[in-house]
């Protein structure tokens, strides 16, 4: 499926799992979590792995020019 | 925990680790069972585990270190590219969705699922559950071979008319990535719910084991790493912990080769009856306080 409203999304999608991390790894982020003070490591390398799938995805959904 | 005691639950769960029959499910009962009087809840007891986890990683890297190699270069080819030609780049790229699920529940769950079921009882139930699972998984493969006519054919005909890891549709490899969240459950495996899947999903049986292997190794790595800062704790004995882990990875190692072998032309059953007759053994020895 190729359509540059989707990489859009999916770009955008991305730029706020990066943010979601940064919130997490710095600990102003506690939801979800075990523990409610300190950061969150683990849920940070999720949502950066998140942000790549998501880059990666809007990559493939990008239309290529020929 | 003395170093004798270490060594064993390092062997148990590097060895029940790969093997369809939940390593989680016998390090909640075999201490159980034989009286020992270290506790589970124990802080020293986590980085322990991230040790053992990392010994089996390992292995499977090592393994499939020539595999991993390819599965790297493609994914970055088909991701900068935003296409995939090769099969390792399909490959890779299953891997990816396969591993979000298992990542996301693993990281929002795991803790409090463990903590609802970590007594020996359950462990024992989930056992038995994970035995029935994996002959529900032969059933249903053996229905498909015989709307597939392979009935008259040889096992090793019968399996060459199911796919490859490479064929694996991506919505399949997610469901078969998810059900990796189920082993959170001390009693059910997580090679065996995947292999499982793997097999529902259409693959040979070899191919199955092999994808839930690769699956394995980033979730049960990136976990293990995580968890390294809490080796450094005080009052850890970490070259018992690394003896253990050492020997963790071995019998993961050999556990590994021998699956592959041993997938080549047999079924899940055997685990599936041991886990049944393990199960409700382990529940009669509760029972009686044996």
């Amino acid at each position: 499926m190729k359509s540059s409203s989707l990489a859009v999304g999916l770009g955008v999608l991305g730029v706020i799992f990066i943010i979601i991390a940064v919130l997490y790894a710095i600990g102003v982020l506690q939801i979800l979590t075990s523990t409610t003070s300190g950061p969150h490591y683990k849920h940070a390398v999720l949502f950066a792995v998140l942000a790549v799938a998501s880059f990666v995805a809007a990559n493939f959904a990008r239309p290529k020019t020929a | 925990m003395s170093l004798a005691q270490a060594l064993f639950i390092g062997l148990l769960q590097g060895a029940t680790e790969l093997f369809p029959v939940s390593s989680l499910g016998h390090a909640v009962l075999i201490p159980s069972l034989l009286h020992w009087s270290f506790r589970q809840s124990d802080p020293s007891f986590v980085p322990f585990l991230v040790l053992l986890h990392l010994g089996t990683a390992t292995a499977l890297l090592i393994l499939y270190r020539d595999q991993w190699v390819v599965i790297i270069r493609g994914f970055f080819t088909a991701a900068i590219r935003g296409q995939m030609k090769t099969d390792s780049e399909r490959l890779a790229m299953l891997l990816l969705v396969g591993t979000i699920p298992a990542a996301v529940l693993g990281v929002f769950l795991e803790s409090r699922i463990k903590s609802l079921f970590a007594s020996p009882y359950e462990a024992a139930g989930f056992l038995v559950a994970n035995g029935v699972l994996m002959l529900a998984f032969e059933l249903l493969r053996r229905r498909a071979e015989r709307q597939a006519a392979l009935s008259g054919e040889s096992r090793g005909e019968q399996e060459a008319h199911f796919a490859t890891a490479e064929r694996i549709s991506f919505r399949a490899a997610a469901l078969v990535g998810a059900c990796q969240a189920l082993a959170f459950l001390p009693g059910i495996s997580r090679s065996g719910v995947t292999i499982g899947g793997g097999l529902l999903a259409g693959l040979r049986h070899q191919e199955a084991a092999r994808f839930s292997f690769l699956l394995a190794t980033p979730v049960i790595l990136g976990a293990g790493v995580l968890e390294v800062p809490q080796l450094f704790s005080s009052g850890v004995p970490v070259a018992e912990y690394l003896a253990a882990a050492v020997l963790s990875g071995v019998a993961a190692y050999a556990s590994a080769r021998f699956l592959l072998r041993y997938f080549r032309s047999g079924r899940l059953d055997p685990y599936g009856w041991y886990c049944i007759a393990a199960g409700l053994a382990a529940l009669a020895l509760l029972h009686f306080s044996l």
